[in-house]
C-alpha cells in the first residue's frame, strides 16, 4: 500500500523534529530522545501500596471486623487458581480474595487503549502437557480447549493458537522466520545449535529410574533421580562450557530464552532449570504442532480472567493490601487488610489462609518465617508503544514476536496479531516491548533501586533507541508510550534454588496448618502452569484438612 | 476519425473564405504558425474524443458527439472573429496564449475531475465548446493579418495548404507516437505549450509589438510555467507506474485506507477494475465469473430468501442475485466504503451492475467481514464469499477453518456457501487447500470451476452445511443468462487430470498453509 502524502510529510517533519531535538538535547549519539509531545505515563505494580508493608506504623488500626472461611491473599494466577479450585471442591466455603492492585491478574496484568487490549506481563501459554488433566479441564471450562480428537489429543480453539507467522529474528540486517538463528549463520554454529537441540530433545523423551520424566511441568513431578537433580548445583553457563557449547549464536539464543522466561541469562540459571526450559515442554494437540503456543491480545490476563470468572461468588476485594497475619481466638487466623480507597483497615477472622503473594511479601506477613528462601527477582520494563507506521523491514513480515539478535532487550509483541479480521488497516498499532533488566545476583536491590529511580523519560529513551535499531525511523512515529516497571519481575531459578532445602521448607503450612503458601516463588520457575498448580496444591490442602477434621 | 478531421478542414475553409483583408508583415513566419496551430487544433479534438471514449465508453458515439460540438463551436468562433478589430496581431498573440492554456489543461482537467463532478458530460462539452470557439478564431484572424501582404488567391491557397499539412501531421503522430509515448495528459500539455510558443515567436518577430512586448513576455513565461507544472502534476493524476502496469488508460484511481482502486478503460469500451494491482474484473467477461459464482448455488436453492454477500462491493454478484424474484434481502458486507460508493454513483459502473446497489432489497455494510460475521445473529439461505485472493496473511485469515466455522453458524438448516477459490489450474494446491479446509470445517464441499478469459480457469467451492446432493437441474435458471445453463453447470464439476484433486494441508490461523501455497504457485506469474 502506498504511503499517503500527508503521512509522508508528517513522517518527514517528525523525523526532522527528532533530529533537531537530538541536537538540542546533546544526547548520546545513537540515542533516540523521547519527545515531550508523546503521551504516556510510568506505572509500576502496586509500588505505593506495597511499600506500606515496610512501614506498618503508617497503617491505621482496624476499625471493622469480618468473618469468612478462607482468605486468599494475592490475586495473581496462583491465588485465582486456588479460589477456583476451592469453589470446585467445596462450593459452600465462603472465600475472600484480597488484591492490592485495582484489578486481579498479578504478573498476568493487561491494559488497553482505543484499539486493542495488550499485555503488561505474562502473555502466552505453550501447549500444556496432555497428562496435565487439571489444567486441561480448566482450559476446557474456559472454552479454550474445545474437545478431543478420536486420537485422544486435545483440540484447541484455533483463534487462541498463535496465528502464523509467529516469530521472526532480525539477524544480519534481515528478518528471518523463527527465533533460532539460521540465516547467514556459519555451518559450525548451525551444527552446534542442532547438537544442543538434539540433546534436549533426547532429555525430553527420557524417564528416570523412578519411572518419572526427567523433566516435567509442574516441575515437582520431575524425576527425583539424583544425577539429574545435581544439575541444579551448577550454572547453565558452566554446563554449556563443560559440554563444549561455544557458539556465539547458540549462547545468545539461550541467554535470550532464559532472560525471557526467568529474567536472567544462562550464567545465573541452574543447569537443571536451563535444561528443564527445553526438555519439560511436552504439549501436543490435534490441531497444532508441539511447539505451538496459546495467546490472546490481553496475554495471560485472558487466563487469569477466566480463573476469576470460574471461581464462584466469593468476594474479590481490590485495592486491599494484607499487612498482618496473626493467631486469633478459638483457632481462627486474623488477616489485617488496609483498603487503599477508603483508607481504612479491617480485621478478617478466618479458618484458613492462602498466601498467594511473592516471598518478599509472605516473609513480612508470616509471624515466624521458617525458611531461608531468597528468590532472585530481576526488575522488568514493559513498554506499550502506539506506533503510526508499519514495523516492516527486509524479509519476514511483522510477526507476533519480533526479536533483534544481539539485543539486550527481548523484542516486542504485536498486540493485534490475534485480531480476527481480514484486513490490516493502515492505522497506528500497539507494540509491547519486554526488557528484563540486568541484575547482579549478589546485590539485586541495587538494580531495583536503579529501576525505581529512573524516570519516564529515561526509560522511553532506552525503548526508543531499541526500536530505532529494529526499525530505523520508526521511533519518530511513536504517538504514545505507556511504561510499566516491575520492581520484582519473576523468580529466577538460580543454582540450588529449585532442589535446595529452602524451597521445600517454605512451602510447609504455617500457623498450625492454617496458612498455606501458593506462589511461583515456591516453584522457582515462574510460568502459568506452575502458578496454576501452586493454587491447586494450597486449595486441596485446605479441603483435605477440612475433611480430616 | 479520419473522416472527422477532413470534415473539420472543410468547415474551416468555408469560415475563412469570408474573412476581410488587412495588412501584415513577415508572411512566411505566420504561415509556419498556421501549420503549428493546425496541428494543435486537431490534436485537442482528438484528445477530447479519445478521452471521452475512455471515460464514457462507446467510442463511436463519443467521437462523433465530441467532433460535432467542436466543429459547431469553431463555426461560432469564426463568426465571432468579426468583432475583433484594432491591433489584430495583439489579438492573435492573446488568442494563442489562451488556446495553449485551455487546450493544454483540457486532458488533465477531464481526467482529474472525472470522479468528482456531478455531470461529467457538462464539463466535457463545455470544455470542447470553449476550445472549438477559440480554435475557430485562429484562421480567420490570421487571414486578416496576412490579407494586405498577399494576393487573395495566393493567401487562401497557402494558408489552407499549411493548415492541411499540420492536420495530416497531427493525425499521423497522435496514434503512432503521442498516445503510446506520452499519454493523453502530457500530449495535451505539450501542444498547449506549442501554442504559447507561437504567441512568443509572433511577439518577438514583429516591431509593432514593442510597446507591450515586456508585459506579454511575462504572461507567456507564466503560461509555459503553468503547463510545465502540469506535466509534473500529470504523473500524479495518471500515476506513471500505473501507466506502465495497466495497458489501458487509467480513468479512475484512488488510494483508500484499505486498498488502491484503479479503473481502466480502452477504446473497445472494456472497463477493468484493479485492487492493489490485481485484476478484479474485466467488463467484457465478468458475467462469466459472476454467473458461475451465483447461479449454481441459487438454482439449487430455489426458495432462498436471505442472502449474504461477503466482499463483492462492485455489486456484480448482487446483480445476478436480483434475477431471482423470491430473494427478499441481500446483505452485502464490503470493507471499503470508497468501493461501494464508486459502484453506487459512477454512471458507467452503475450501467454494468444494473444499479444493483440501489435495489431496496440490498443492504450495504462497510465492515471487515470477519468482525461483522462474529457479531451477526442472522441466518442465511445462501452466502457468497467473494474475497480477494489469499495473497497475504491478513486475507489468509478469511480462508481458515476458524473463519469457515464461524460462517457455518450463520447458515440456515440446508443453507449453502459458495467461495471463490483462485485458479485450480495455476494454483492447484491453493485451490484444493480451500476445498479441504472447508471439509475440515464441517462442510460438505462440491468443487467446480468455470472458464473466464480474463482470468483463465477459475475455481469455486460450493459447500453445504449438511451432506446433500447438488443438483445441476435443481430449479429454473433466470432468463437471459449468457453463460450458465443446466448443462454447463454439470460440466463445471468435471476436473481434468491437470487440475484434479491433490492432497494438501488444511488452512488454519496458526499455519496459514494457503498463503504459502498461493505465493509459491502464483509467484512465477508476478502475482500474489
Ligand atoms: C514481564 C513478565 C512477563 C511474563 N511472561 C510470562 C509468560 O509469557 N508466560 C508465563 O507463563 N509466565 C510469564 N511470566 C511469569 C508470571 O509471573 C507467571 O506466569 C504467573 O503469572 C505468576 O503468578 P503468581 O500468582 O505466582 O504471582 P503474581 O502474579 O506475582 O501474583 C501475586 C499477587 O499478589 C498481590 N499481592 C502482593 N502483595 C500483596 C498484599 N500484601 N496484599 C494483597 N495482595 C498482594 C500482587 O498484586 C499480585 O497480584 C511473566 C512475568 C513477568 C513479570
Amino acid at each position: 500500500m502506498h504511503l499517503p502524502r500527508r503521512q509522508f510529510l508528517t513522517q518527514a517533519s517528525a523525523g526532522l523534529a527528532s533530529t533537531l531535538l537530538a541536537g538540542l538535547l546533546g544526547s548520546v549519539p545513537g540515542c533516540v530522545p523521547a519527545r515531550s509531545a508523546m503521551r504516556g505515563q510510568l506505572r509500576g505494580a502496586g509500588a505505593k501500596l506495597g511499600h506500606l508493608l515496610r512501614e506498618p506504623h503508617k497503617i491505621p488500626a482496624p476499625t471493622h471486623t469480618q468473618e469468612v472461611d478462607v482468605v486468599i491473599v494475592g490475586g495473581g494466577v496462583s491465588g485465582l487458581a486456588a479460589r477456583r479450585e476451592l469453589h470446585r471442591l467445596a462450593p459452600s466455603l465462603r472465600t475472600l480474595l484480597l488484591e492490592l492492585e485495582p484489578e486481579v491478574g498479578g504478573n498476568a496484568a493487561a491494559g488497553h487503549n482505543a484499539r486493542t487490549a495488550y499485555p503488561w506481563g505474562a502473555h502466552y501459554l505453550p501447549l500444556p502437557d496432555e497428562r496435565d488433566h487439571d489444567l486441561l479441564a480448566f482450559l476446557e471450562e474456559a472454552g479454550i480447549l474445545t474437545g478431543y480428537a478420536p486420537s485422544g489429543l486435545p483440540i484447541y480453539d484455533e483463534t487462541a493458537l498463535c496465528h502464523d507467522p509467529a516469530e521472526r529474528l532480525l539477524l544480519h540486517g534481515h528478518w528471518q522466520p523463527g527465533l533460532v538463528p539460521e540465516a547467514g549463520v556459519p555451518a559450525a554454529d548451525r551444527a552446534e545449535i542442532a547438537r544442543f537441540l538434539a540433546e534436549v530433545e533426547r532429555l525430553r523423551r527420557t524417564t528416570g529410574p523412578d519411572g518419572r520424566d526427567l523433566f516435567r511441568l509442574p516441575l515437582d513431578l520431575s524425576s527425583a533421580n539424583t544425577t539429574v537433580r545435581q544439575l541444579d548445583q551448577q550454572s547453565m553457563a558452566d554446563w554449556l562450557a563443560a559440554h563444549g557449547y561455544r557458539s556465539e549464536y547458540l549462547r545468545w539464543y539461550l541467554d535470550y530464552s532464559y532472560r525471557d522466561d526467568f529474567g536472567v541469562p544462562a550464567a545465573q540459571v541452574s543447569a537443571w532449570a536451563g535444561l528443564h526450559y527445553f526438555a519439560a515442554r511436552k504439549g501436543r494437540a490435534h490441531n497444532a504442532p508441539a511447539d505451538a503456543v496459546l495467546t490472546w491480545p490481553s496475554g495471560n490476563h485472558h487466563l487469569a480472567d477466566n480463573l476469576r470468572r470460574l471461581g464462584g461468588p466469593g468476594r474479590i476485594w481490590p485495592n486491599a493490601v494484607a499487612f498482618g497475619l496473626q493467631e486469633g481466638a478459638d483457632g481462627r487466623v486474623e488477616v489485617l487488610a488496609y483498603d487503599g480507597v477508603t483508607q481504612q483497615s479491617t480485621r478478617i477472622r478466618t479458618r484458613q489462609v492462602v498466601l498467594a503473594t511473592p516471598w518478599h511479601v509472605s516473609k513480612h506477613l508470616l509471624p515466624a518465617p521458617t525458611a531461608a528462601l531468597a528468590p532472585l527477582h530481576a526488575p522488568w520494563l514493559v513498554a506499550n508503544l502506539t506506533v503510526d507506521g508499519y514495523p516492516g523491514g527486509p524479509g519476514q513480515p511483522l510477526c507476533w514476536d519480533n526479536v533483534r539478535y544481539g539485543s539486550p532487550a527481548l523484542g516486542y509483541i504485536d498486540a493485534e496479531h490475534q485480531a480476527l479480521r481480514g484486513f490490516e488497516p493502515d492505522e497506528p498499532r500497539s507494540l509491547t516491548f519486554y526488557w528484563a533488566l540486568p541484575t547482579d545476583p549478589g546485590n539485586p536491590a541495587a538494580a531495583r533501586r536503579h529501576a525505581y529511580a529512573s524516570t519516564y523519560h529515561d526509560w522511553l529513551t532506552l525503548v526508543l533507541t531499541e526500536l530505532d535499531l529494529m526499525h530505523p525511523g520508526l521511533a519518530a512515529r511513536v504517538q504514545a508510550a505507556e511504561l510499566w516497571v516491575w520492581g520484582h519481575g519473576m523468580v529466577a531459578p538460580t543454582p540450588g534454588y529449585v532442589w535446595g532445602p529452602a524451597r521445600q521448607q517454605a512451602r510447609q503450612p504455617h500457623l498450625g496448618g492454617r496458612v498455606h503458601l501458593a506462589h511461583t516463588d515456591l516453584s522457582g520457575v515462574s510460568v502459568f502452569e506452575e502458578a496454576f498448580h501452586q493454587g491447586l496444591r494450597a486449595a486441596r490442602a485446605i479441603v483435605q484438612g477440612a475433611a480430616a477434621s | 476519425m479520419g473522416e472527422g478531421s477532413l470534415l473539420t478542414r472543410r468547415r474551416r475553409a468555408r469560415a475563412a473564405a469570408s474573412a476581410p483583408a488587412e495588412g501584415a508583415p513577415r508572411p512566411a513566419l505566420l504561415l509556419g504558425s498556421v501549420a503549428v496551430i493546425a496541428t494543435c487544433g486537431l490534436l485537442y479534438e482528438l484528445i477530447a474524443g479519445t478521452l471521452a471514449s475512455y471515460l464514457l465508453g462507446d467510442s463511436v458515439t463519443q467521437f462523433s458527439t465530441v467532433i460535432g460540438v467542436y466543429l459547431f463551436s469553431m463555426g461560432v468562433g469564426s463568426w465571432l472573429s468579426r468583432y475583433l478589430g484594432g491591433q489584430l496581431l495583439r489579438w492573435f498573440i492573446r488568442l494563442e496564449i489562451l488556446v495553449g492554456l485551455v487546450g493544454g489543461a483540457s486532458a488533465p482537467l477531464l481526467f482529474g475531475l472525472f470522479a468528482h463532478v456531478g455531470s461529467f458530460r457538462v464539463l466535457l462539452y463545455g470544455l470542447v465548446g470553449l476550445l472549438g470557439a477559440l480554435v475557430g478564431l485562429e484562421i480567420p484572424l490570421l487571414l486578416r493579418i496576412l490579407q494586405g501582404r498577399l494576393a487573395f488567391k495566393e493567401l487562401v491557397a497557402r494558408v489552407f495548404t499549411f493548415d492541411y499539412v499540420g492536420s495530416l501531421l497531427a493525425a499521423v503522430i497522435f496514434p503512432l507516437v503521442l498516445v503510446p509515448r506520452l499519454g493523453l495528459v502530457r500530449t495535451a500539455l505539450l501542444f498547449g505549450a506549442l501554442n504559447v510558443v507561437v504567441a512568443g515567436v509572433s511577439l518577438l518577430s514583429f516591431d509593432e509589438t514593442k510597446p507591450y512586448r515586456r508585459r506579454y513576455l511575462g504572461a507567456i513565461a507564466l503560461a509555459l510555467l503553468a503547463l510545465g507544472a502540469g506535466v509534473v502534476g500529470a504523473e500524479r493524476i495518471q500515476r506513471y507506474a500505473e501507466g506502465e502496469v495497466f495497458q489501458d488508460t487509467v480513468i479512475y484511481a484512488q488510494s483508500t485506507p484499505y486498498q488502491r482502486l484503479v479503473l481502466t478503460g480502452n477504446h473497445r469500451g472494456e472497463l477493468r477494475l484493479f485492487l492493489n494491482g490485481n485484476l478484479q474484473f474485466n467488463s467484457a467477461d465478468e458475467y462469466r465469473y459472476h454467473e458461475a459464482l451465483v447461479h449454481p448455488a441459487m438454482q439449487d436453492r430455489p426458495r432462498a430468501r436471505q442472502i449474504l454477500v461477503l466482499g463483492g462491493g462492485d455489486g456484480l454478484a448482487v446483480r445476478e442475485l436480483l434475477k431471482y424474484p423470491q430473494v427478499q434481502r441481500i446483505r452485502l458486507i464490503d470493507l471499503d466504503p470508497a468501493m461501494t460508493k464508486l459502484f453506487k454513483s459512477n454512471q458507467l459502473l452503475r450501467e454494468l451492475n444494473h444499479n444493483s446497489l440501489h435495489s431496496p432489497k440490498v443492504e450495504i455494510h462497510n465492515a471487515d467481514a470477519y468482525a461483522w460475521l462474529r457479531q451477526d445473529t442472522t441466518r442465511y439461505d445462501v452466502v457468497l464469499v467473494d474475497f480477494p485472493d489469499p495473497g497475504n496473511y491478513s486475507i489468509g485469515k478469511l480462508y481458515t477453518t476458524a473463519f469457515y466455522q464461524t460462517l457455518r453458524q450463520r447458515l440456515r438448516p440446508g443453507g449453502l456457501v459458495v467461495v471463490q477459490a483462485t485458479s485450480p489450474y495455476i494454483a492447484r494446491r491453493a485451490y484444493w487447500c480451500v476445498v479441504h479446509t472447508m471439509a475440515a470445517s464441517g462442510f460438505s464441499p462440491v468443487p467446480y470451476h468455470a472458464y473466464v478469459p480474463s482470468f483463465g480457469e477459475w475455481g469455486y467451492v460450493l459447500a453445504q452445511a449438511q451432506p446433500g446432493t447438488w443438483r445441476p437441474d435443481g430449479g429454473p435458471l433466470p432468463a437471459g443468462l449468457r453463460y450458465t445453463t443446466p448443462k454447463v453447470i454439470g460440466q463445471m464439476r468435471a476436473f481434468p487430470p491437470d487440475m484434479s484433486e491433490i492432497p494438501t494441508d488444511v488452512n488454519q490461523l496458526n499455519n496459514q498453509a494457503l498463503v504459502r501455497y498461493f505465493e509459491e504457485e502464483w509467484g512465477p506469474y508476478g502475482n500474489g
